[in-house]
């Protein structure tokens, strides 16, 4: 039995007709058609499917659309305004913090959030809190060096 | 791999949510941050036909300090408790505990409750919260009970939670004057832990002698693990490196890890030990340090 949800996803409100059965990246990505999460693990291990909801990072495989019900979902593609890319976004292409870019999208929100989240963040706080956001290509150091400098311009 | 079909409850209440589970007591399973949960649907191991979503029903989502006791609703996420200022004041175990779960995403959906009455053996609360004494209340379609923590638990998933019961509040009470606890987890990087290991004792004022100690093994046995015969050997006794020692290796002796990925059972066994002879020592001091 499918059932309407509402939700506001980049600032859009939606009703959606959904099964229990579908996670956030199922709606995001099947049902919306934004294709900037990606599945990687499956197990809210690798962080390719990294969405805010309601602020807070989630693993959009692993939370039901369901949950989002009323809630306010940031996708990757609502971070850019009037067709200008936002700072964190203009910053990976500027250090060049990415290969492949499958990791990108929930890396950029991971970001985003770091930089909501904490203000003026040491070292260690900035890689404790990306530690669950894997790049494979191996561009983690270009990816911290965006974090210092975005947590940084923020303060 | 995606989910297999259930139906969906989502109670407001924790009534409504006691009387959805024990109208379908076997095929019921509660979702709250669904972290464990959803990841053992999608591997088909649990195949529940319905979801009960208790994360609707209000009230069950605070950090209270009735002092001395500190009460916390079920539905405290982990990342709740790591940026809580009560929880850093008065239970700082806790927090840096809890800043090694996983990572951010798993901590802000994951729930305290969930983690307990999930069962799930390779885990770092249970082990803590138990060398703190702490209780869980547990509400039912009749009745509501509360029960030592340690009492939760019955084996691999398994609690001794009835079909229809919820649990809804975890209560820690704050140690008494010259205690002190030190948890140690052993794992790769963010993985699970691979053994845990947390030791309390209360110290006498004057001569510096264990009074109390509790010593609780995690992920290296069907529940978590108080080993009550380790406590005695240090009870009424002042530290002594070959104390720690003597303690550990019942410790080792005690426990009964099973080889996986992670490591074999001797050396599962070991790093209980050293885990053991460090954490006794560790809050020996602490507990001293606390006395001074």
């Amino acid at each position: 039995m499918k059932r309407l949800i509402k939700l506001a996803v980049n600032g859009t409100e939606h009703e959606v007709a959904v099964n229990a059965r579908e996670t956030l990246l199922d709606l995001l990505r099947n049902h919306l058609h934004l294709t900037g999460a990606k599945l990687g693990c499956d197990q809210q291990v690798c962080g390719s499917c990294t969405v805010l909801l309601d602020g807070l990072p989630v693993s959009s495989c692993s939370v039901l659309a369901l949950d989002a019900d009323g809630c306010s979902v940031l996708t990757i593609e609502g971070l850019a305004s009037d067709g200008e890319l936002h700072p964190i976004q203009r910053a990976f292409i500027e250090k060049g913090a990415l290969q492949c870019a499958y990791c990108i999208p929930g890396m950029i929100l991971a970001v985003k959030a770091l930089q909501d989240q904490l203000s003026n963040p040491s070292e260690e706080e900035i890689r404790h809190f990306l530690a669950g956001n894997i790049c494979r290509c191996g561009c983690q150091m270009e990816i911290l060096q965006v974090a210092r400098l975005m947590t940084q311009a923020a303060r | 791999m995606g989910l297999r079909d259930f139906e969906y409850i989502e109670p407001r209440t924790v009534k409504e949510a006691c009387a959805g589970l024990t109208e379908h007591p076997e095929e019921a399973r509660i979702y709250a941050g669904g972290t464990s949960l959803l990841l053992l649907m999608k591997q088909g191991i649990v195949r529940p036909t319905y979801l009960v979503n208790i994360k609707k029903i209000s009230n069950l989502r605070y950090i209270r300090n009735d002092s001395p006791t500190l009460k916390i609703g079920s539905l405290t996420t982990h990342h709740d408790l790591e940026i809580s200022p009560v929880i850093k004041r008065y239970f700082p175990v806790v927090s840096e505990a809890e800043r090694e779960i996983a990572n951010i995403r798993v901590r802000s959906t994951g729930t305290v409750g969930g983690n307990l009455g999930f069962a799930e053996p390779l885990t770092d609360l249970p082990p803590i919260f138990i060398a703190l004494d702490a209780s869980v209340r547990i509400e039912g379609p009749q009745a509501e009970r509360t029960i030592p923590l340690e009492e939760l638990f019955a084996g691999y998933y398994e609690t001794t939670m009835q079909p229809g019961e919820l649990l809804t509040e975890i209560l820690i009470h704050q140690a008494p004057p010259n205690s002190g606890l030190k948890y140690i987890r052993f794992s790769a990087g963010s993985d699970k832990p691979a053994v845990g290991c947390a030791v309390g004792v209360t110290l006498d004022a004057g001569s510096g002698a264990c009074r109390e100690a509790r010593i609780v093994l995690g992920c290296v046995a069907p529940t978590p693990l108080r080993v009550r015969e380790a406590e005695a050997i240090l009870k009424g006794k002042e530290f002594r490196p070959e104390l720690a020692e003597q303690a550990a290796q019942i410790a080792a002796r005690a426990c009964s890890p099973l080889a996986d990925l992670r490591g074999s059972e001797d050396y599962k066994r070991d790093i209980v030990r050293v885990l053991t002879r460090r954490a006794v020592a560790e809050a020996y001091q602490k507990a001293g340090a606390a006395r001074a």
